[in-house]
């Protein structure tokens, strides 16, 4: 956490363009909670900024303060919001997303947001921002590259979905009473997905923005014939599955989209099968099916996730030889190869064995 | 059950009410960062003494009065309603005699902070004789904007499922809930919800296993007022609970999201929405145990993984995680009793004394 301000810069009680204010300090009791060992510096700034918001003034050195506490403690709510409010008043009334201060505080906080990735506050300024620049694709290419840097971050996801949902999705922004949807936005989006799994197929925050491009926010211009989308989209996951089969990322991807669907999971089951299986106990096609890729020979066999697929589809089916192919399945899950898991496992048999003896009942 | 668990270490109770004794006695310059949240800091380190059964015979009851003081001198008045602020970090000295006084636009009180500033109170067993009940719905109203969610102060455009867990946990203790509009705040709980079962933070955003509590727990506080027994399908509860039973990792951790490594807080976030769902059954509490074990940081206080230096909030949800599964005794061996907790209301996130406590005085009293 960065808390110094350069040794080069006065603190502003000693600086002649701050002297006609009179600080505030801030007001503690004898026996406070928590009390914070405050650097100088800290201290100096911020009892200048309770002086300025109690003065109401709202000028360019007003942003250089707000700055100083915030580079201190990037959480600073307060003094956000009052940078915020000072920016609007600063801006010129027409050609605002042209103008030089607001240029200049979108590159501050290109600098900030690296700074702080894991603010808050950092991100709903710029929300702020975006709304005024109106430049939602400059903001898609920041991502990328903040990306690069922590490629699961959670804010800067979220900031993408947002800016995606918010500037092109159902219901975006509405200008003069002008619904103003950006698709072109939506372009990149699946090849970016794919330049961040090709770096991490695991990247579960790759995943579920592929979820939400193609399922979760609108339909995609060429999108629009859902079934060759979800081939599309099978066989996506499926050869993500086949290069590294224990990613429970891409089996999500795949129960969503069929639950998303109403696509009953038995028609990946034929995918599924040789992934349960110890190598050697299940023997793959001759053929080379494009639509249901083969293990590879060095892939780790059998896969949790797949014997799980498996075990569903069975129970799904019913009837007392499937229900018992589950329970085989729960009960190698449970004491040989996902042991941490083992009440889950134990209470997916109690289910399935109570429903069988319902299905006898009424047969 | 598993290996890992076979023998546990003893839980090093003293030290970890040391540290938060120490935090809440004060801070180094490099966590100015807190500033803004001192008041959630405070709580995460009187609920550590709270649930260890040691705040009333490490802390003497002079400083708990302190405490108490200190937190109704954040309880503010104004034009949005009542309710507390994080600090006195906008509060200026000269003012200070003007008790009266209405806050600024700049000084508001912070949804997160009034609820752990409550629950606070109630760990200190206070009598909310001193609370304004009316400005608090008052501010309640003030923070739910139109698409049903909360901001975290009146006018902020940030909101998420945090604060929206923060109002209903509020109108709960209140046992009023004429300050929110359920309906349209179930509505945005809904469209937090993801294809893997879990919630993000917002909608649109990858599960996450804090925001899964938060919604689930934020369900089940509506169920307590509306008497509407589920609001979720038997698919969709079956779906969480296979969501939130995968993050249970290897190491005997939860993890946060699909494919990250264990970190202690989601042992809490996850474990109790398992509770709340009523699957806590499907929680293997030795191995999280072991795993918290291997979390205690050597200077005192928990860390989010084995290796890392400790911090209030990861003490406190590891602590609170331990409450709901505490291992099996004979898992703990001749170290049992530095393992054994008082039972924890997952719905508040409090002792359930303290829980009962906050539910008897928080309320308006009949006249």
């Amino acid at each position: 956490m960065s808390t110094e301000t350069p040794d080069d810069e006065p603190l502003y009680a000693n600086r002649s363009d701050w002297k006609d204010i009179e600080p505030l300090e801030q007001y503690e009791d004898i026996n406070p909670l928590a009390p914070i060992f405050y650097t100088e510096e800290y201290k100096d700034a911020t009892s200048y900024f309770r002086a300025i918001v109690k003065s109401g003034e709202k000028s360019p050195r007003v942003l250089d303060l707000t700055e100083s506490i915030i580079r201190q403690n990037p959480a600073h709510y307060s003094a956000w919001q009052y940078r915020y409010e000072t920016l609007l008043a600063l801006l010129p009334s027409t050609d605002v997303a042209s103008s030089p201060i607001l240029e200049a505080e979108v590159r501050l906080m290109d600098e900030l947001a690296v700074l702080f990735l894991k603010t808050y506050q950092v991100w709903h300024h710029r929300r702020l921002l975006v709304s005024l620049t109106r430049q939602p694709k400059r903001e898609l290419d920041f991502i990328k590259k903040g990306l690069e840097a922590d490629a699961k971050n959670y804010h800067t996801w979220s900031y993408r979905q947002w800016l995606l949902g918010s500037f092109a999705g159902r219901g975006a922004s509405v200008t003069d009473g002008v619904e103003d949807v950006d698709e072109d936005l939506w372009i990149g989006e699946l090849d970016f997905v794919d330049s961040m799994l090709a770096q991490d197929v695991r990247n579960n925050s790759a995943w579920h923005h592929r979820f939400f491009v193609v399922w979760g926010c609108g339909v995609r211009d060429g999108d629009e014939d859902r079934e060759r989308v979800l081939k599309r989209e099978l066989i996506y996951a499926k050869q993500n599955i086949s290069l590294a089969p224990s990613n429970p990322s891409a089996w999500n991807y795949i129960r969503g989209i069929l639950s998303q669907t109403h696509t009953p999971f038995s028609v990946v089951a034929d995918f599924a099968l040789p992934y349960a299986h110890s190598r050697g106990a299940y023997h793959t096609k001759e053929i080379v099916d494009l639509e249901n890729p083969p293990p590879t020979e060095t892939a780790q066999l059998p896969c949790v996730q797949a014997m799980e697929f498996m075990a569903d589809v069975w129970e799904n089916e019913g009837g007392e030889e499937k229900t018992e192919q589950a329970v085989k399945m729960w009960t190698s899950l449970a004491n040989e190869h996902d042991t941490i898991r083992k009440k889950y496992w134990e209470h997916r048999i109690r289910v399935a064995h109570l429903a069988l003896r319902g299905q006898k009942k009424v047969a | 059950m598993t290996d890992i668990s076979s023998q546990l270490p003893r839980l090093s109770r003293a030290a970890h009410a040391a540290h938060c004794k120490r935090c809440l006695s004060g801070l180094p310059a490099s966590q100015t960062d807190v500033d803004a949240s001192r008041l959630a800091l405070g709580f995460y380190c009187i609920g550590s003494l709270d649930l260890l059964g040691l705040l009333e015979s490490q802390v003497p009851s002079g400083e708990r009065e302190d405490w108490r003081a200190w937190l109704w001198k954040q309880q503010a008045r104004g034009k949005y309603g009542s309710g507390f602020r994080p600090s006195p970090l906008m509060t200026a000295q000269r003012l200070s005699h003007e008790e009266s006084m209405e806050y600024t636009d700049y000084d508001t009180p912070h949804i997160i902070m009034t609820y752990t500033a409550l629950l606070s109170l109630g760990i200190l067993r206070d009598d909310f004789s001193k609370l304004d009940r009316p400005g608090l719905l008052k501010f309640l109203r003030s923070c739910q904007r139109a698409d049903g969610s909360f901001s975290t102060v009146p006018g902020s455009n940030e909101s998420d499922l945090r604060t929206l867990y923060c109002a209903f946990a509020i109108s709960n203790m209140l046992n009023d809930w004429s300050g929110v509009d359920i309906p349209s705040a179930i509505s945005f709980v809904a469209t937090c919800r993801t294809h893997e079962g879990g919630y993000g933070q917002s909608t649109h955003c990858e599960a996450q296993g804090g925001t899964t509590y938060i919604a689930v727990a934020s369900l089940s506080l509506a169920s307590t007022w509306t008497g509407q027994a589920e609001y979720l399908t038997n698919t969709e509860r079956d779906t969480t609970i296979r969501w939130l039973v995968q993050n249970h990792d290897k190491s005997g951790g939860f993890c946060g999201r699909t494919g990250k490594n264990a970190d202690a807080c989601y042992c809490f976030w996850c474990g109790a929405a398992l509770k709340i769902l009523g699957a806590g059954d499907l929680v293997d509490a030795d191995a999280l145990a072991s795993f918290l074990a291997r979390c205690q940081f050597k200077y005192g206080g928990i860390a989010k993984a084995p290796g890392e230096s400790s911090d209030p909030y990861h003490t406190y949800l590891s602590l609170a995680a331990l409450s709901m599964y505490p291992p099996r005794p004979e898992v703990a061996g001749a170290q049992a009793p530095s393992w054994r907790f008082e039972p924890l209301d997952p719905l508040l996130n409090a002792r359930e004394d303290t829980a009962l406590w906050v539910r008897i005085h928080v309320p308006e009293k009949a006249v």
